[in-house]
């Protein structure tokens, strides 16, 4: 019989040192964090913020190009594009939020358990999301939110995100499943942890990076949704602008005041493009089943 | 063969049916076998053979539908057939653990490996933060784990295989059971480390004073660290005896087979493996008699049509299921 403790000597000289520390989140990072967080603070402050009226219409003053005074010019009816945009990141804003929570906080527990549980549980649970996916999402929001008058803007957000409910049941209990039946799940089983823990304490942070991945697409996608149902004035009432009707109504007048439709397109596409970076950047960072030797 | 309760694990007529959409699939069809304290069992056969199907119905673990088990299995006097979850739950980590085949995966890859045998202490014996992690430290010492206070914030990707499948022991550990079932713990390292982990086993089982029942379908690895072996075929028992006996005077022609296939010093450079022809039966479509009986050169009518059951041999407690058994010869076997 050998000696005891045994180890390999290689092992041993390449994992004796401190396991290195993780490189830094980088300027861009940060960057984009920043513009995120200005646009959030934007959304709340609007109101307080020095900037005018995003109702008001200037009728000796209409599409006109970027100046000083209007820093990113006026649309047809006279009213100043920035506080516009600044204004219209409230809607977009409580919309991508808010679905998504709906979304999440609904389809996410039930993905994990059914995919955990599997049996009838899952089998009728996973039956009725498919067929409730088989209903194209923008045509049933469209048939509820005709009906369910006035529409206001928590209204919106309920009907989006339990539109996006079957969705995001899909992805996570796709993923769940994929972990469910490693050989670690078992393990802990077997070593006395109760589903609750194995739920929470195993799975979850074993999805949570397809998790955030799908959350900043849906983010995006809720935010593109908003916008499709307010072209067909099924959002919030005009003249409350959001970055989604505002590109909408641009459309007629293109081509006199361009302007009008690449301002709101850039704070929406920055937006979203800064989101998926922060997530991209947060999954790396974070990721420690990669092998980094 | 007596069944009372005094023994570590009785385990009597135990059978697993699958119930797939071609039939019926007897994995294990009706095992009996008992261990006492402190006992190192093997358990062997090729692939297929039910080895890790049994071991997975010993713990108590099957999945929820399509699965029948009958039979008995006494885990220190407690029933372990039909008990509850919560029941199961109670026992499982520290009356029975387990270590699994493959270390990659066996492992929780987003937490640290401290954490993960932190995780049992606490809520298991319900340690304090500051004790479980110490308490972690030793055991990674235990198990041979160099600097093991860097090592307990490492994570599973950080680890080598080796080193991985000693915190899985680590963790199996960690509420010291009395049974340890190890499912090929070897199979997914390579071999200079096998013998590492098999050796580490050793130690601990004689240090623990626990019992181990070590599955495998590697001849070598049951050979000099068990004390009795089960030998296994279309998931019934077909050899049962001490290690010494079962290699020197084996009298089922399979086990014959499975000693002759596998590689041995004393063989001329470039010999062929000798192979068992054919390949192990269809569990969907058994016949009456022996299954081993259509790849059997010995197999006579009889074979075909009836199947053998257990019989005593002359050493106690070894048995064979043979309707020709091979001669009660005193010749050794070449090692």
């Amino acid at each position: 019989m050998s000696n005891f403790p045994q180890f390999n000597v290689l092992e041993e000289a390449i994992l004796v040192e401190k396991p290195e520390k993780k490189e830094p989140l980088g300027v861009l990072f940060w960057i984009c964090v920043g513009w995120i967080g200005l646009n959030i603070v934007g959304a709340i402050f609007a109101n307080v913020l020095p900037i005018e009226n995003p109702l008001f219409q200037n009728y000796s003053l209409v599409n006109a190009g970027p100046s000083l005074h209007h820093l990113f010019g006026t649309d047809d009816l006279g009213r100043d594009i920035f506080s516009r945009v600044v204004y219209g990141s409230r809607v977009s804003l409580s919309v991508g939020a808010g679905a998504m929570l709906i979304g999440f906080g609904v389809g996410a527990p039930l993905g994990m358990l059914a995919a955990f549980r599997r049996g009838r549980f899952d089998a009728i649970l996973t039956n009725v999301m498919y067929v409730l996916l088989a209903f194209p999402a923008i045509i049933a929001t469209i048939a509820i939110l005709s009906f369910w008058t006035p529409r206001t803007l928590f209204k919106i957000i309920v009907v989006i995100g339990i539109a996006s409910v079957p969705l995001v049941y899909r992805v996570i209990r796709t993923a769940t499943l994929s972990v469910a039946t490693k050989d670690f799940i078992v393990a802990a089983k077997v070593q006395g942890a109760t589903d609750r823990r194995i739920l929470l304490r195993e799975l979850m942070p074993n999805i949570a990076p397809i998790a955030i991945s799908f959350l900043l697409i849906g983010v995006a996608t809720v935010i593109a949704l908003e916008g499709a149902l307010a072209f067909l004035g099924l959002s919030v009432n005009p003249p409350t602008p959001s970055w989604g009707n505002m590109i909408n109504e641009s459309r007629t007048i293109l081509q006199m005041n361009p302007w009008l439709v690449i301002f709101p397109s850039a704070a929406l596409c920055l937006f979203l493009l800064c989101l998926n970076f922060i997530g991209d950047r947060l999954r790396h960072h974070f990721d420690v089943t990669e092998v980094k030797l | 063969m007596s069944f009372d309760n005094k023994k570590l694990l009785a385990v009597k007529d135990l059978a697993t049916t699958f119930h797939t959409a071609g039939g019926d699939l007897p994995a294990v069809g009706g095992v009996s076998f008992d261990m006492e304290s402190n006992q190192t069992i093997g358990i062997v056969g090729e692939s297929g053979s039910g080895k890790t199907v049994l071991s997975r119905t010993i713990m108590g673990l099957q999945q929820r539908t399509n699965v029948t088990v009958t039979g008995s299995v006494l885990l220190s006097g407690f029933e372990m057939v039909g008990a509850s979850e919560d029941e199961k739950r109670e026992r499982w980590g520290t009356e029975v653990a387990m270590i699994f085949q493959d270390p990659m995966t066996s492992l929780n890859p987003v937490m640290k490996v401290g954490k993960q045998i932190d995780e049992t202490l606490r809520v298991r014996l319900g340690m304090s933060k500051a004790d479980a992690k110490a308490r972690a430290i030793e055991l990674l010492e235990l198990v041979g784990i160099p600097s093991p206070q860097y090592r307990y914030d490492a994570y599973p990707g950080q680890l080598s295989g080796g080193m991985r499948q000693r915190v899985v022991i680590a963790i199996s550990l960690a509420c010291s059971p009395k049974l340890l079932l190890a499912d090929e713990p070897t199979t997914g390292l390579d071999v200079t480390i096998q013998a590492q982990i098999l050796n580490l086993l050793e130690e601990l089982k004689e240090r623990l004073e626990m019992s181990v029942i070590l599955v495998t379908h590697d001849l070598g690895v049951v050979a000099t660290r068990t004390s009795r072996i089960i030998v296994m075929y279309a998931g019934r028992i077909v050899e049962i005896g001490s290690t010494r006996e079962v290699f020197a005077h084996h009298r089922m022609p399979y086990t014959r087979a499975l000693l002759e296939s596998s590689p041995k010093v004393s063989n001329a450079s470039h010999t062929r493996l000798t192979t068992i022809p054919g390949r192990p039966p269809n569990l969907l479509k058994l016949t009456q008699g022996c299954s081993f009986a259509p790849r059997c050169s010995y197999a006579t009518e009889k074979c075909h049509v009836d199947r053998p059951e257990l019989e005593a041999a002359d050493e106690p407690g070894h048995m064979f299921a043979c309707w020709n058994p091979l001669p009660k010869t005193r010749r050794t076997v070449k090692k």
